[in-house]
This record gives structure tokens, sequence and C-alpha cells, in this order.
């Protein structure tokens, strides 16, 4: 029996061997369809259609910049952040019908998100497994918002002092796009330029050196969470100017191409080849993930795919990258 | 009585559960008439078919330091599958091949997750994208639909007043992995790779086959759930069951894992899945809408946490103290012998 079994693992062990070289394959031949069809899709290489492209993936992307300062001091990643941005986006609309204006409903919203995201936060850095207390606080806070707006639309009358967020357009770019280009340019100039960056790779890297040097997790975590969370309500803000309206489910369901903004924002992290296991990658790799999802899931649109094969391709790249990420890693660095 | 004491000093975290389901469902008992019933009873156990599975699920993946995210995923695949070829194929047939798919996948996974030394949160994660993808691909990006409603009514027939076909093949299943886990070596190793995993790599394991073990167990229990949840509707959707994540960890925390793994069982899972139930069904019977279960859910999870992570930090002080009162103590022997050694001048 055992006989059997070790005979059958050495085999398909020598077969994943030989799978290294056809998973590197893969990744080539997957870039020639990348652009191969890029090539033929009607429409796809005008400015017009380049515009959408990043304008979409604006959203997705302010969000997995928050996510890659998790992800890069080593605390993988939070579920928790549709349901941030879905209080987030009640409070904002809640502030902004109750006649509030929109600097104060900003600022209420961000203070919000910044407690929730320190809450976690604190629990994460006391040493909870930020995957187990982030699927515990997504429940909370999704609750919440829909005890908050009674699971009801919440909607603010046009026009409304947030209109230029949403739909404001400036030098033929739209507001939302701009932002994202000043976030990706500000979160890489504090990553590479400031202590506290440099602090998130020390810590990301190598725990324990971070903790002789006198850089605890515990600081960290409760920075990095509360970044995540602070960009995760942006976008809800974001989102809420646009449709002037808000309800606790507008994230959680067909909210792009697939079914959950999670998963998305997290695909966007792994896909932009950033290490999961913290200390390598940038932010400017999640941002340039973020409008390689896009393009990728354009270009299926514009040849005509329904919602199965764009999901099923997004998973793929996911699960491609890493392979490549463990394959490549491999040897070089000790198991954990 | 002595022997239910040792027990209970022994089992901390186990009777803290049975304790904790016991408060929960004499809370309901008592403050609504119609809760301890017969027909409550039934509707109780109709849940656990299901929730029960996803929380065994995550208990064995919890056990072996592992988490798996894809489980909802799965459950929606294989709920898509049994239900487009019921018709077909007959239900026998269907429920086989969708809980071979499903096991096989999280076979897959397991192998995988060992093979390239990742994380199983990193792998699955992206299998839970994969595998929507596939479901959506299954169900043609539709709600799929049995005809034939005579399925249905077979596994929720009631048998011995609290059962159903589905609850039986449920509990049997939990005592096939009870026994599994405490009696067999495959089963030992799964404790070992949680608790101590580079012990176990040392001792001679190889971490493979239990790994491709707890999977192939997940993905057994999540198809098997996505079955009966399918079957028992007669409809399955490739988007759906995402709840069933959240509400299995609660079950599995409720039920004594710990997250740094090695510890916990199936009776825990199957007390913490109870409790779980016996919330879900007393907040429905007040009117509760279901976003108010998820809120006292997310807030059950995060009580559960903070204790652990409260105990453990505490367990950490504790033995830090220890250690330094034996330093200080070996210091004191070693300056009363140094004295009795110095001559006096």
């Amino acid at each position: 029996m055992s006989n059997i079994s070790s005979y059958f693992s050495s085999k398909i062990d020598s077969l994943a061997d030989n799978y290294s070289a056809l998973v590197l394959g893969l990744v080539v031949l997957f870039f020639a369809v990348f652009i191969f069809g890029m090539v033929t899709a009607p429409n796809f290489l005008t400015y017009f259609n380049l515009k959408t492209i990043v304008r979409d993936a604006a959203l997705v992307g302010i969000m997995a910049i928050g996510l890659t300062f998790v992800t890069l001091s080593g605390n993988f990643f939070l579920l928790s952040l549709k349901e941030t941005a879905a209080l987030a986006i009640i409070a904002f609309a809640t502030s902004m019908s109750a006649g509030y204006g929109f600097e104060i409903s900003f600022l209420f919203t961000i203070v919000i998100a910044m407690l929730t995201g320190s809450a976690q936060g604190v629990l994460i850095g006391l040493g909870g497994n930020p995957i187990v207390v982030t699927l515990g606080a997504a429940g909370l806070l999704y609750g919440l918002g829909a005890y908050w707006s009674d699971n009801l639309v919440v909607s603010f009358r046009r026009p409304h002092g947030a209109e230029w967020l949403g739909t404001g357009s400036f030098l033929g770019l739209p507001n939302i796009t701009i932002a994202f280009i000043l976030i990706a340019i500000a979160a890489e100039l504090t990553l590479r330029f400031t202590n506290f960056g440099r602090q998130v790779y020390l810590i990301g890297a190598n725990r324990a050196a971070g903790r002789a040097t006198g850089h605890e997790n515990f600081g960290m975590a409760i920075k990095t969470c509360t970044i995540a969370s602070v960009c995760a309500a942006f976008v809800a803000i974001a989102f809420s100017a646009q449709v002037s309206s808000a309800q606790v489910n507008y994230f959680s369901s067909e909210f792009g191409s697939s079914g959950d903004m999670t998963i998305m924002v997290i695909a966007t992290v792994m896909v932009g080849g950033n290490s999961i296991m913290g200390g390598y990658g940038s932010t400017i790799r999640s941002s340039l993930g973020a409008v390689f999802i896009s393009s990728v899931d354009n270009m299926m649109v514009l040849h005509g795919f329904n919602s199965g094969p764009r999901v099923l391709a997004v998973g793929l790249m996911i699960v491609f990258s890493i392979m490549v990420f463990a394959l490549v890693r491999r040897g070089s660095r000790s198991q954990e | 009585m002595d022997k239910i004491k040792n027990w209970i000093v022994k089992k901390p975290d186990l009777s803290f559960a049975i304790l904790l389901a016991i408060c929960v469902y004499s809370y309901f008992a008592f403050t609504n008439d119609f809760f301890a019933t017969q027909r409550t009873g039934y509707a109780i156990m109709e849940r656990f078919a299901v929730l029960g599975l996803v929380g065994l699920a995550l208990t064995l993946c919890i056990i072996a330091g592992e988490i798996d995210l894809s489980i909802g995923s799965n459950a929606a695949l294989a709920a898509v599958i049994v239900v487009r070829f019921t018709d077909s194929l007959g239900a026998v047939t269907a429920l086989l091949l969708a809980i071979s798919v499903s096991t096989l996948i999280g076979a897959i996974q397991g192998y995988f997750i060992a093979y390239l030394r990742v994380r199983a949160i990193v792998l699955t994660v992206g299998t839970l994208m994969l595998l929507r993808g596939v479901a959506l691909f299954a169900a043609e990006e539709k709600t799929v639909m049995l005809t034939d409603f005579r399925v249905p009514d077979f596994i929720s027939m009631k048998v011995l007043t609290f059962f159903s076909p589905a609850s039986l093949l449920v509990i049997a299943m939990f005592i096939v992995v009870g026994l599994f886990m405490s009696f067999t070596r495959y089963g030992r190793e799964i404790y070992a790779i949680g608790g101590a995993r580079k012990e176990a790599t040392a001792a001679g394991i190889d971490i493979k086959r239990p790994m491709i073990i707890v999977f192939a167990i997940s993905g057994l229990c999540a198809g098997l759930g996505g079955c009966i949840i399918g079957l028992r509707s007669g409809t399955a959707q490739a988007l759906g069951l995402q709840y069933l994540l959240l509400a299995g960890t609660v079950a599995a925390f409720i039920g004594g894992v710990s997250i740094l793994g090695g510890k916990g069982g199936v009776f825990g899972a199957a007390i913490g899945t109870l409790t779980v139930n016996f919330l879900n069904t007393g907040l429905v019977f007040n009117v509760t809408p279901a976003f108010m279960i998820q809120l006292y859910l997310g807030i059950l999870l995060m009580i559960v946490i903070m204790f652990q992570t409260g105990s453990r930090l505490f367990e950490d002080s504790q033995r830090r103290r220890q250690l330094l009162s034996d330093v200080d103590l070996r210091r004191l022997d070693l300056l009363i012998r140094k004295q009795k050694y110095q001559k006096p001048p």
C-alpha cells in the first residue's frame, strides 16, 4: 500500500517538476493570446477605450493600493474591504442626505473607516490571524451598515457638493482617474522615500529582524489596516458621489465582472506580482495589475464573452501568478 | 461525578462549547414557546445537514493549520452540477458526479499547496475565483432548476421525527470522519502537521499526504453540502452560497479549534455547528432580518478570536514570568553556593 502510494507520489512529483517549465510556457501563451486578442478586438486600441479601461480600473485599483500596504507588511489581506466600503457608503450618503455638505461628510466617513480599520489592526497586531479577524469583522461591518440604513437605498438630491468627484472631469480625464493616478504616485513615494515605507518592507520581509530592531508588527498592523480601510472608504465615497445614492449591497453583488469586490481587489494585488507573504512588491505593481485585469476584461467584453469566461480568466490569472511566484521562489527562500 | 470533573478539566474548550450550546438553546427555549418542539428540532437538524458539513470541513482544515476559503465556490459548483444533471442522468449518478468533482478539486488543491509550499489561503483565494468562473460556465450564467421534484421530497422526508435522509447521511459522515481522525495514522498525521509542522517533517511525515487528505475531505464535505442545498431547494446559482464560509468558521471556532492548528476535533465541530444553528433558528423565530444574523455571527467570531488571542498572550506572559523566576532561583542558588565556599575573612 505504502509502496504504491510512494510510487505514485514520486511519479506526480516528477510530473510537477516538469510542469514548472510548462507553467512558464502557459504564461507566455497567455500573453500571446492577450496580444492577439488586443489587436483583433474591434475598437480596442482607441484613445477613448484606453480611457475607459483606466477609469474601470480606478475603483478597484485604489482599494488595491491600500491593500498592498497590508500585504507588503506580511499581514496577508483583509477580507473586510467591501464591507468597510459598504459601511462607508452608508455613512457618506446618510450624512449627505442630512445636508451636512461634502467636506463634513467626507471627514465623517474617513473617520469611521479609520476607526474600523484600526480596530481590526489592533486585533491582528495582537496576534490574531488576519483572515479570521477580518472575516468576522466583515460580517459585523456589513450588519452595522444594513442596520443603520435599514437595508434601504439612501439617496441624496443633485446638485450636491460631491458631483465633481463622481462625474466631473479635468483636462479630458475623469476626476476619479486623476485621483487614482495621484494616489498611486503618493503611495509609491511613501513606500520608497519615507521611514514608514521602509519599515513596511522590513516587517514584511523578516518579522524577527523587525522585532530585533524595534519595529513591532503591532503598530504596523494598525497603520496598514487603517490605510487599507481609508482607501476602501474613499472608493465608497467616489462611487456614491457618482450615483448619488447608497445601499449596503452595492459592493457585494455583480460589481464589475465578478460577484465579489474584495476578491477582485485581492486578485489585483496578486496579479500585479506582489508577494503575498510580504516584503516584496510595490503599489505601482498593484496599479498596473488593476489596469491589466481591466484591459483583459474590456477585451473579452469587446469579443462578446459572457461573465463566466471573464471570471474564469481572472481566476486563472491569480492561480498562475501564485504558481509562478512559488516556483521562482523555490529554493531561494526557506520554507516559512 | 469525578469522571465528569476530570473530563471538564481535561477538555476546557469542549466543555465551554457544550455549555454555550446549552445556554443558547435554553435562552430561546424559555423566551419562545415554539422553540422546544419536535418540528423545530427537525428544522435544526435540517440546517445541521448543510452547516455541519461546512463546519466539519473547516475544522479539519484549521486542525491542519490551514484554512480553505474556496469552500463556498466549491459548494456552489457541486450544487450547479447536481441540479443540472439530475434530470438527464438521474439523481444518484448526478450526486456521485458532483461529489467526485468537488473531492478531486479539493485533492488537487491540497497537492498544489504541499508542492508549491504556499499557504492555503493564498491558493484558495485564487481557486475561489476560478471555481466561480467554472460554476458560471457550468450553469451557463443562469439559475439552474430541477423539473422533477421527487428528489427534493425524498431527501427532506421525515425519518424518526427529527431526521431526514440528508441529515442521517451527514451524521454518518461525522462518525466516519471522527473515527478516521482519532484512530488512523493518517488522521494523526493531520494533527501533527497542524500543531507542529517542522517537528512533523523532521519526524519523517511527508507533508503531501495529510494535506491532500485534508483538502479532499474538505472538498467532499463542501460538495456534499452544496448537493444537499441544491437538491433540497431544486435550484442552484453559480454565485450563491458565499455565506457558508463565515458560518462554518464561526462553528469551527466555537467547537474549539485553534488558529495555530493541531487542536479541536470532530465532536467539537458538531457542537459548534449546533450552537450556530440554535442561534440562527432562534433569531429567525424572533423575526430577525438576515443581515442581523450576519452581524451576530460576526460579533460571536470576534469574541472567540479575542478570547483566544488574549489567552495566548496571557500564557506567553506566564511562561516568561516562569522562566524569569527560574533564572532568578538559579542565580540565588549560585550566590548561596558561592557564599558557602567563600572563607570568612
